[in-house]
């Protein structure tokens, strides 16, 4: 039991690393392309086309650059997570109307300024639901790691399955299904504490 | 204050506003009027560089503003705009503050600026300070929008058709406190609208703008009297026919009250009354100053009979001077639920008697046309 509770602990460290790595990039391109709209397109259609690779071509050709093991994996992850991570950031910023932004222009914010205290904090909903999105994605992806020998959860899944063993396919399978519902909801009650509660009130008037 | 010297925008050959010469003086209420299109929100904009001029000079405080750092030039004027605006994410304590923080006030002084400015509008701090904008109604939002462009004392304060889209009866009571705040604080507002009636209501001064161009700049009075042409006297159309509200309380006025010297006693008055069929004397001093009033109610009584009218009169009635507008004494009578209204000069010496009468036979006139008033 500890042992799978040791995999499962693995399989939540890769995912969310590969999610976590998406973020650090993954925003400031939203803002990038959002500041500098002609890039929009052009960012978005790349992220686009990445997304469409099918995952198990996905790892052989990150494995081709990084070899077998986690990194490769974690990278595969990254570029699944970019596609949520980026759009949500850019139509969570491009969402804010536009009237708060020339009242804050007007009252002499700056942009860095609007960016920090009107636009991201506004946005932040949706980009966490972008980030949501890209979490639950990686822990499914994560479990055909082991095709490219990271650890996880897909290594009981795949050994029961060459092995017809169905117990050891559900100590891995359960698990993950388990770690994807529950890290779905924590996010949800993250979103509910970090996002401003005058965006979550419904109108009482 | 601000002055435009020769403002010209252009978007491409299409010039939105054209040459534009205005002075808004200092404390002054200037509200920018016409047809959509007509280059108001532009001009407004122009003012805190949120659009810039093609071509033209506009000086604040005797300063060009392009050699201003747009920042700190909008910091140092209140911007209220018509969508309202107020940061969803921020509580109004922070909506409100937000140039005060901008300008890094330390905070006490912040929160009691905040809990002042909202006691002005009667919205106590103890329960508003805190919420979220989607808490509050329209009206409330937009109260609130006009005390973050406060917030910092700007002397100046630009408003965008703030009003535009509140319904009526907010609408009329967010204007009766802007015009109650400008008394208390005297900023000098610009202020766009497309609506005259509150254009009349709130302005010192009006400014109508036509195809980027100002064709006509006076007081409300002055326009409605001389309008400068036919797309002014149409724009003004109704307040036209409205003539009441240009006619000076003397000509609706009655010139004969039955008045009273102040020796005279109570008998005396009360036969005057019956004689004269009226239940009001008025009490006046070498035959012109006014004294007061004496009511039949006060003669009610055996022993008032055997005093003089000095004594009996009522010296606390309200009165209106000459040279108000008929308008004023109407709203007196109806909002303090007079009879009658004295008119008197400078120097309190009474010149006739605003009646119910009187005043609806004035507005009889205003409604049914001078022929059918007799
Ligand atoms: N960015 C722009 N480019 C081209 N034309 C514009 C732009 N902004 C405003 N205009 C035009 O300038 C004119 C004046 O606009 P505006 O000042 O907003 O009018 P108002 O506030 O009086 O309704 C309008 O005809 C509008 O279409
Ligand atoms: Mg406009």
């Amino acid at each position: 039991m500890s042992a799978v509770f040791s995999i499962a602990l693995e399989h939540l460290w890769l995912s969310v690393a590969g999610v976590f790595l998406a973020c650090v990039i993954g925003v400031p391109m939203g803002i990038v392309i959002l500041k500098i709209r002609v890039l929009a397109g052009p960012v978005m259609g790349v992220i686009d086309i990445l997304q469409t690779i099918p995952s198990l071509a996905m790892l052989a050709l990150v494995m081709f650059f990084f070899g077998l093991g986690n990194m490769s994996l974690i990278t595969a992850l990254f570029i699944y997570a970019l596609l949520p991570v980026v759009r949500n950031t850019f139509i969570g910023l491009t969402g804010v109307k536009s009237e708060l932004l020339e009242a804050g222009k007007g009252m002499g914010m700056t942009g860095w300024q609007l960016l920090w205290q009107v636009q991201l904090p506004i946005a932040l909903p949706v980009i966490l639901a972008g980030f949501r999105v890209a979490v639950v994605t990686s822990i499914g992806i994560a479990t055909i790691g082991t095709l490219i020998g990271a650890g996880g959860l897909g290594e009981p899944i795949w050994r029961g399955i060459q092995l017809v063993n169905t117990p050891m396919i559900l100590s891995g399978a359960v698990p993950a299904a388990l770690l994807a519902i529950i890290a779905d909801y924590s996010l949800g009650l993250l979103e509910k504490s970090v996002v401003s509660r005058g965006l979550q009130v419904k109108n009482t008037n | 204050m601000i002055r435009f010297e020769g403002v010209l925008k252009a978007y491409g050959s299409l010039e939105v506003v054209k040459k534009l010469d205005l002075h808004v003086l200092e404390g002054e209420f200037l509200v920018l009027i016409g047809p959509s299109g007509c280059g108001k929100t532009t001009t407004l904009k122009m003012i805190n560089r949120l659009i810039e001029p093609t071509s033209g000079k506009i000086l604040v405080n005797g300063q060009n503003i392009m050699e201003m750092n747009p920042v700190t030039l909008r910091r140092k004027i209140g911007y209220v705009i018509q969508q309202i605006g107020l940061f969803p994410n921020m509580t109004i304590m922070d909506n409100v503050d937000l140039v005060p923080r901008l300008l890094g006030w330390d905070r006490e002084k912040r929160i009691n600026r905040v809990y002042e400015l909202l006691e002005l509008v009667g919205m106590d701090p103890e329960v508003y300070a805190n919420r979220y904008p989607n808490e509050l109604s329209g009206g409330q939002q937009q109260r609130i929008g006009v005390l973050r462009a406060l917030a910092a004392g700007p002397s100046i304060i630009l408003m965008d058709e703030p009003f535009g889209a509140l319904d009526p009866i907010t609408r009329e009571n967010l204007q009766d406190e802007l015009k109650n705040l400008q008394s208390k604080l005297n900023k000098t507002i610009v202020f766009v609208t497309h609506d005259m009636d509150e254009a009349m209501k709130l302005a010192d001064r009006i400014a109508i703008m036509k195809d980027g161009e100002i064709i006509q700049l006076g007081s409300p009075e002055s326009i409605l009297r001389n309008p400068s042409d036919d797309f002014v006297l149409e724009f003004i159309g109704k307040h036209r026919v409205n003539s009441c509200e240009l006619e000076k309380v003397e000509s609706i006025m009655k010139t004969n009250p039955v008045t009273t010297d102040p020796d005279r006693k109570g008998t005396e008055m009360l036969a005057l009354m019956k004689r004269k069929g009226v239940n009001t004397v008025l009490v006046v001093k070498n035959d012109k100053q006014l004294i007061g009033v004496v009511t039949i109610e006060k003669l009610d009584n055996k022993q008032n009979l055997t005093y003089k009218a000095e004594y009996l009169a009522d010296t606390g009635l309200p009165v209106i001077t000459a040279g108000s507008p008929a308008r004023e004494a109407f709203d007196l009578l109806v909002s303090q639920k007079l009879e009658y209204l004295p008119v008197v000069d400078q120097n309190r010496g009474l010149l006739g008697l605003v009646t119910r009468t009187s005043m609806v036979n004035a507005l009889a006139s205003v409604v049914w046309g001078e022929e059918e008033l007799s």
